[in-house]
């Protein structure tokens, strides 16, 4: 801004040819710049630019091709162009008015007198400000994960209405048996004892709410609550059962998770963090491989705690009815077998099954309640889905 | 409006002017290696900036009639755009889980038609995001815009779908024309407005022998890509041959063969660090065990080796996404803009500055949804 006319004369060429848009039409205009106290854009006297001015271009337009524009060396700013051609906009002109300087030396030359050519660059500074902001939102994301999103999850359950999550069920139902072909198995003489086994539990747990429980047909061994008081008994784990109280420790188990409404809060937990790791990697539906990777390392080891609570719900209910809480233990092992080689214990959804046991068995007293089932019962529940079928 | 009508008015049609990419490979390599880098350390946030400086370097280096082109787009619009997405999206997903349940307790996986209006969101996303892309290129001073609403668009692009299932994609070509027809007809040089001559019985006639084939590029898969280059080399040609801007003319020379070379190079550099990246976690896995002399099966667990293992899989993904960008979206742009030559361009020679800028909603839509189109 401070060096004159006279200083540009030494210092390089005094101005030269250029190319402009005006930024108010397409047209290409031979232009001479010259560098006095701001670039001074003259239209090249020789060339009849006016006459090229066509049907096409309205007479707003037109009228406003003006002989010469000075643009102040501050707001100067460069603009992207290929090789070999120096493009510049102006803060103060037409937003899109470009001036393209193809010579070497007058590029040189311009570039030297316009401090702030190259502000909107993304320069290193730009950089770390993008990298802090990221590490920003992904410690600020991580922190939500662990201990946000469970409190709100914790507190958001209780005001989850029963008939919502009796829908929800409902709708978890219907899914359930449309994946396990859907027999459910109601042969009087079992269903009765299986209704006898589940009061036993409600009642000595205290439970008030409904529950709806139903032997499926298949040989899968495994038990699940949904919400809405439905729990499923597999048929595959009650033939792998061998005493009454194993199967009763977990349908306890599965009360546990009903009382605790651990499905509710899994399903707000699972929704909110998928929904902002996925935000992390910018999918919010949730698909990749490391959105699933980081998923599970962070909702297994919640749901592990809820299992934990489930398992602890259960062993109290085993006591005070005054059973071995350990059989549920023992039929688990018999399941999985030991899981400590197989898996990698973070990313399990369960406790390992050995450590289970182990807590079981800790907490076993010899027997001082009277059987859960009699004999004929048991042997009724067995064969629930129909004699000699697993 | 009609545009058209001037070009009679310049009776000597001038001979048609070459599109050339004069950008530099090398250029956009470090580019992209600094981006994917760069894209890992913000967790994925760079990649706003990223595809700004990706379009930025194609843009400028594709000089039409001795003028590079220009994208002003910036990475704090799509940012921007990225975040306000996002909250129309999280209160959408949250309808979408409660109807999904509501439709699950009649029957099962009833709630599969919702799919279908994110299949609709995801097509006005589209448009939206080329409407964005647009009015972001400028060329002389003058900016593209679009109007047209992207909610019209999506409507006609599920019709369009519906047939092309219930013809099992037989008529893929006139959904294709019919788009592109809505899409160029809304778009602006100026005020010079586009418009599309392609016809699907054109595309059609080309490509149907690759639609009676693509059972056979199934049970044959090393085919597919063969199939999948030539196809996509016939509908740049005729979809580019299509378009017009009031008298200016676009025509490409691109040989059915063309890409090739290109979707092979890919699956090369794919395998090739498929087969690094094995020996890696190989190599991992049995120094891990001479050192700790642990058994096998129990190496699973061991934490130290899951993140050798994550280090390794990172880099391939980055390799590959840097592979992709520089084949698939630099080498096929310069291919294609390379090969193209404009007519009549004498028509917008003066042509007036008309249309505004449009937000960066849809780009945020087709990044919160995952959709990608042109």
């Amino acid at each position: 801004m401070d060096s004159t006319a006279a200083d540009a004369a030494v210092a390089g060429p005094g101005g030269g040819p250029a190319i402009y848009f005006d930024g108010l039409s397409s047209r290409r205009q031979e232009v001479v710049v010259a560098f006095k106290e701001a670039l001074e854009i003259t239209a090249d006297g020789l060339s009849p630019v006016s006459s090229q001015v066509s049907s096409q271009v309205s007479s707003s337009v037109s009228s406003q091709v003006s002989s010469s524009v000075s643009w102040a060396y501050s707001d100067i700013r460069r603009a992207d162009s290929g090789p070999g051609t120096l493009r510049v906009a102006c803060l103060s002109a037409p937003s899109l008015a470009r001036l393209e300087i193809r010579d070497a030396a007058v590029a040189a030359e311009l570039m030297s007198r316009c401090a702030l050519l190259g502000d909107n660059r993304l320069g290193g500074r730009g950089i770390a400000k993008i990298v802090g902001w990221s590490l920003a939102a992904t410690i600020s994301i991580v922190v939500v994960v662990l201990f946000a999103i469970p409190l709100a999850a914790d507190r958001l359950t209780p005001l989850v209405p029963e008939a919502f999550e009796q829908r929800l069920g409902d709708a978890a139902a219907v899914q359930l048996k449309t994946l396990f072909g859907g027999r459910v198995c109601d042969t009087a003489a079992g269903q009765a004892a299986f209704s006898k086994l589940i009061d036993t539990l409600r009642k000595s747990a205290d439970l008030d709410l409904l529950v709806q429980p139903t032997v499926l047909a298949t040989p899968i061994p495994n038990a699940l609550a949904l919400p809405g008081g439905r729990i499923y008994l597999l048929n595959g784990l009650l033939a792998k059962a061998e005493t009454p109280d194993e199967i009763a420790g977990v349908l306890a188990h599965e009360l546990g998770h009903l009382k605790h409404r651990d499905s509710m809060r899994e399903l707000i937990y699972n929704g909110g963090t998928s929904f902002l790791i996925g935000l992390l990697f910018g999918d919010v539906t949730g698909s990749s491989a490391v959105i699933f990777a980081s998923r599970s390392l962070v909702t297994s080891s919640y749901s592990r705690d809820a299992e934990q609570n489930a398992d602890t719900f259960s062993i109290d209910v085993m006591q005070r009815l005054g059973r071995s809480p350990k059989a549920m233990g023992e039929l688990l092992f018999r399941v999985t077998g030991k899981e400590g080689n197989r898996s990698l214990s973070i990313l399990a959804g369960h406790p390992l099954t050995e450590d289970r046991l182990k807590r079981m068995s800790e907490a076993d007293r010899p027997a001082s309640g009277s059987p859960l089932l009699t004999d004929t019962e048991w042997s009724a529940l067995k064969s629930i889905c129909g004699p000699g079928k697993s | 409006m009609n545009q058209a009508s001037f070009v009679p008015q310049h009776p000597p049609a001038l001979p048609p002017v070459p599109v050339a990419f004069s950008g530099n490979r090398g250029d956009f390599f470090r580019l992209a290696a600094r981006g994917a880098a760069l894209e890992l350390v913000t967790v994925g946030f760079y990649r706003f900036w990223l595809v700004t400086d990706i379009r930025r370097h194609l843009w400028s280096h594709t000089v039409v009639d001795g003028d590079a082109a220009e994208y002003t787009g910036r990475a704090k619009e799509l940012l921007i755009g990225f975040l306000f997405a996002l909250a129309i999206l999280v209160p959408i997903y949250l309808a979408y889980f409660l109807i999904s349940v509501e439709a699950e307790r009649y029957k099962a996986f009833a709630s599969f038609p919702l799919v279908v209006g994110f299949y609709a969101f995801g097509q006005f996303a589209i448009y939206r995001a080329r409407r964005y892309r647009l009015t972001r290129t400028v060329w002389r001073g003058v900016r593209f815009w679009m109007d047209g609403s992207g909610w019209a668009y999506a409507w006609r692009a599920m019709l369009w779908g519906l047939l092309a299932l219930l013809t099992l994609g037989l008529i893929f070509p006139w959904r294709e024309a019919a788009l592109e027809r809505y899409k160029m007809q809304h778009s602006y040089y100026g005020e010079l407005q586009g418009s599309f001559e392609g016809r699907g019985w054109e595309l059609f006639k080309r490509c149907w022998w690759l639609w009676l084939l693509s059972p056979v590029a199934i049970v044959l898969f090393p085919l597919a890509p063969f199939f999948y280059a030539e196809f996509k080399a016939r509908e740049w040609r005729w979809w580019l041959s299509g378009i017009r801007f009031g008298g200016v003319r676009v025509e490409s020379t691109l040989p059915r063969t063309a890409l090739y070379g290109l979707y092979w190079k890919v699956i090369g550099w794919f395998m090739l660090l498929s087969i690094v990246t094995g020996a890696y976690f190989g190599l991992c896995g049995f120094l891990f065990a001479k050192i700790s002399g642990a058994e096998p099966d129990t190496l699973t667990k061991s934490i130290p080796l899951l993140i050798l293992f994550g280090i390794g899989y990172l880099a391939m993904i980055l390799s590959l996404n840097v592979v992709m960008r520089l084949y698939l979206q630099r080498d096929v742009w310069a291919k294609v803009s390379g090969l193209l030559q404009v007519h009549g361009i004498e028509a917008a020679a003066n042509v007036a500055v008309r249309g505004d800028l449009a937000s960066a909603l849809g780009e945020g839509f087709a990044d919160g949804l995952d959709v990608a189109g042109f």
